[in-house]
């Protein structure tokens, strides 16, 4: 996992419950607790501190997930505004994912293991989006999808149509514009 | 300068809530610190992978344009690369021509969705633009990229409501120059706005200077590939070439009707020009020649619609060759010939003077008994030399007859070749008697033989008219007189050993124009004279008016000088060709001797008449008379009656071995 993941959620944690809440987690979670964006870190390590930060916040995983994509949004923007600049809303944004934002990753760190998403039209006129998600993770880009949405000032309803912990082969989210 | 001591808290330890304040600020600091050097690295780390990105399309560009030889092949493949690297749309390839008045699409382009922007490509892919006109025209006017940010609100643009349609955003253009003339000039269109234009003007800017050079290497191809089958003076076709399109023009016969014809143009007295007036006159002349051929072919063409196609090439110093293909008629090609003669006729000025160069024209016509179009061009040269032979500004189509008799003139030259290393030849001997009682031999004709190896003995008519052709006359004729001479002398010496102080008869050697008009010919005549011990006024030495003919005054020269030794001279076979009295007049003879043909002609009174003529004009110029041919009794009764003096032929003796010949006399001096 890149570090700019572990960055973004140190600064929802820290701006939410502040500095002492995230230094508990990281000893609880038995994390190293310094995180480069330029470097990556074992996918266990941010499960720990989602599992345990979680837990000191009384919360289940997804809601942590949802609630720390959603915040990062906003953070992403003012690290990287080019990443932002070119689209209009927040459609053209989510569905441009694969080939600019992971491309943009992929310009900073060769070699990024970045998810595809695969985007298509649901007979109801909303738009899919489904992958290959691991523990639940799915949860974490529904909290993206949130804050893209609050970002451009849109408003999107987000329904997990399947998920892998479910025991599908996939995970899917209906996503439907306001 | 002095300075003021500012007070610093660090030597008294902060403690308490100030500690965890200082902690803080430090801490935020060092986050800042932090995030401010990952952005620089992420920074450099972007802009290398960019570059990279945009190195390895150069390098797929450049390695495919230094592998190909075709500007659209890698025209092709650098807008697919260059439209896949940027994300956008469409890419279009356009060549300048007209001397950069015209932009024109070469139906070179890419399309990341073909089906989607169908009408937009449609009005693409072949458009056609001047100078400022649409995007290609604007980058024709000015030389430099040219950008669109937002197509809808530019009305210029041509392709605007197709561009609309296709929802394309954005559009640059950017030239493609060889130097400072501008060759082509490739557009990009995006949906998406075209952001950084520096990054954008790099990558395209160093494609573009590789597509450039495909078009360089293309030309200097072409030129290389232009001047390996052109000739550089004239600018036509060389010999390359058109055996090329001979090959091609032939192999196509087979599948029509039509035909072709070979025509070989050689201009007569150009060799004299380059030597006259020297190599920049003769060049001088062949451009005059070449531009008055190709205007007549072009008129002939326009006048002519069965005229075929025709290819004027420059295969030699003064050799031109015409290919006219997919004719149907095979009697244009004469029509050609006679307007190439006609071009010809008004004078070239070189330096101060005018000079006029004919030509002489052969023709070969294809047909079904040629395999291959070399059979043909040999043709055309033999029927070529043909016209020469009948003098300037003659036209000859081959015909089989003409092919059978060349034929047989080679293998004879060929064969008069080995007959004179063998040494073939030999001479017998016609006596010649002066016509009074006693009938007495007064020397003797040399005639020349050939003791053919396998044709047996042949007469100098079997050969002499292509010993003449080939230019063997001179050898055969040198030897003649040589071994004329020493016949003679030996018959002499024989003869005052016999008898001293006795008559020696002469011998009388024809020479051929060619042979008389040779430079050295008189010192030659002097050279066998001294060699052979052969007194000078018993050679005779008989010339037709040929010769004058060819030279007038060398023939004067000459004569004038052997007779200046004592050698005598004959004009032979007088009173048929042009028989003109002024060479009578002017050139020194000693002797007429009167054409057969009137001999045999005798009973007819025209011939009396123009034999008597003869006499009393050889009378009058104090000219000794010889009549050639005598065959009958009666011919030399007739001819004694009307006064001549002299005569030979079958009746009064025929020609002999040197031997019987020489044998006759010691039987007349005996008798």
């Amino acid at each position: 996992m890149k570090g700019v993941i572990f960055n973004l959620l140190e600064e929802a944690i820290v701006a939410e419950h502040g500095v002492a809440a995230w230094v508990d987690i990281m000893d609880l979670a038995g994390a190293r607790g310094t995180y480069s964006s330029l470097g990556s870190y074992p996918d266990e390590e941010l499960y720990a501190i989602v599992d345990h930060a979680a837990a000191g916040l009384a919360l289940p995983v997804p809601d942590v997930l949802r609630w720390f994509g959603q915040g990062a949004i906003p953070r992403l923007a003012e690290r990287y505004p080019t990443l932002f600049a070119n689209h209009r809303g927040s459609r053209s944004f989510i569905t441009s994912v694969n080939d600019v934002i992971h491309l943009e990753v992929r310009k900073l760190y060769a070699g990024a293991a970045c998810p595809h998403f695969h985007f298509y039209d649901l007979a109801d006129g909303r738009l899919a989006m489904a992958y290959q998600s691991r523990r639940q993770l799915c949860h974490l880009a529904h909290g993206f999808v949130l804050g893209t949405a609050a970002f451009f000032g849109d408003a999107i309803d987000v329904e997990h149509l399947a998920c892998t912990s479910k025991g599908d082969a996939l995970c899917r989210l209906a996503l439907d514009w306001q | 300068m002095k300075y003021e001591r500012i007070p610093l808290s660090g030597k008294t330890e902060p403690r308490g809530t100030d500690l965890v304040d200082r902690l803080e600020r430090q801490l935020e600091q060092e986050r800042k610190a932090r995030l401010e050097a990952e952005a620089i690295a992420e920074r450099g780390l972007r802009e290398l992978y960019e570059s990279q990105v945009r190195l390895a399309l150069l390098q797929r560009i450049t390695d495919f344009a230094n592998q190909s030889n075709s500007f659209a092949e890698v025209l092709d493949m650098a807008l697919k690369e260059i439209c896949l690297h940027m994300g956008w749309e469409f890419g279009n390839g356009i060549r300048v021509s007209d001397n950069g008045r015209v932009a024109a699409a070469c139906d070179t382009w890419f399309a990341s969705e073909p089906d989607r922007l169908f009408p937009f490509v449609e009005a693409s892919r072949a458009i056609r633009v001047g100078v400022g006109d649409c995007l290609p025209g604007r980058v024709l006017r000015d030389h430099h990229p040219h950008w669109i940010d937002e197509i809808a609100a530019e009305d210029w643009l041509a392709r605007r409501p197709q561009a609309v349609e296709a929802k394309l955003l954005s559009a640059c253009a950017f030239p493609i120059s060889i130097g400072d003339e501008l060759v082509a000039v490739i557009e990009f269109f995006s949906s998406k706005p075209m952001i950084d234009k520096d990054a954008i003007l790099l990558t395209i800017t160093q494609s573009a200077t590789q597509l450039g050079r495909v078009i360089e290497r293309e030309r200097a191809r072409a030129t290389l590939l232009h001047d390996a089958l052109h000739d550089a003076m004239t600018g036509l076709p060389n010999r390359v070439l058109l055996d090329e399109r001979c090959r091609s023009a032939f192999q196509r016969l087979s599948t029509g009707t039509a035909r072709l014809a070979i025509m070989v143009i050689d201009l007569d007295g150009f060799k004299a020009i380059n030597d006259k007036y020297g190599h920049h006159a003769g060049d001088a002349l062949l451009v005059d020649v070449t531009g008055r051929f190709q205007a007549a072919i072009n008129a002939f063409q326009q006048s002519h619609l069965q005229a075929g196609h025709a290819t004027l090439a420059r295969v030699g110093g003064d050799e031109f060759v015409i290919l006219l293909d997919s004719i149907k008629d095979g009697s244009v090609a004469e029509k050609l010939a006679t307007l190439l003669h006609d071009v010809l006729r008004p004078p070239t000025q070189v330096d101060n003077d005018q000079v006029t160069a004919g030509a002489s024209i052969g023709i070969a016509l294809s047909g079904p008994e040629y395999d291959d179009v070399e059979q043909i061009r040999r043709d055309a040269d033999l029927a070529m030399y043909e016209a020469k032979a009948s003098g300037s500004g003659h036209t000859v189509t081959f015909t089989d007859a003409l092919g059978t008799e060349a034929r047989n003139r080679m293998a004879l030259e060929r064969e008069l070749r080995e007959a004179i290393r063998d040494k073939q030849f030999l001479l017998f001997y016609q006596p010649i008697f002066a016509l009074t009682e006693d009938q007495r031999l007064m020397g003797y004709e040399a005639l020349i033989r050939w003791q053919h190896p396998t044709r047996g003995l042949l007469d100098p008519g079997a050969f002499i008219d292509a010993a003449e052709q080939s230019g063997l006359i001179v050898f055969i004729g040198d030897w003649v007189l040589r071994q004329g001479c020493t016949a003679l002398a030996s018959l002499h010496k024989r003869m005052v050993n016999k008898t001293p102080g006795c008559e020696l008869p002469f011998v009388s050697i024809n020479i051929a124009p060619q042979q008389f008009l040779q430079p050295s010919f008189a010192q030659q005549v002097q050279r066998v004279l001294i060699e052979t011990g052969v007194p000078s006024d018993c050679l005779r030495l008989e010339v037709t008016e040929g010769v004058a003919i060819i030279d007038a005054d060398r023939t004067r020269q000459v004569l004038e000088e052997i007779r200046a030794w004592g050698v005598r001279t004959s004009l032979d076979d007088f009173g048929t060709g042009y028989s003109s009295l002024s060479y009578l007049q002017n050139l020194p003879f000693d002797t007429l001797k009167i054409d057969r043909s009137f001999v045999a002609s005798i009973e007819d009174p025209k011939s009396r008449n123009i034999i008597r003529a003869i006499l009393d004009l050889a009378n009058n110029l104090n000219l000794s008379v010889v009549a050639e041919g005598i065959e009958s009794p009666e011919q030399g009764r007739v001819l004694v009656e009307m006064g001549c003096e002299f005569g030979q032929g079958f009746h009064l003796g025929v020609p002999l071995d040197e031997k019987s010949a020489f044998a006759l006399i010691d039987q007349r001096r005996a008798a």
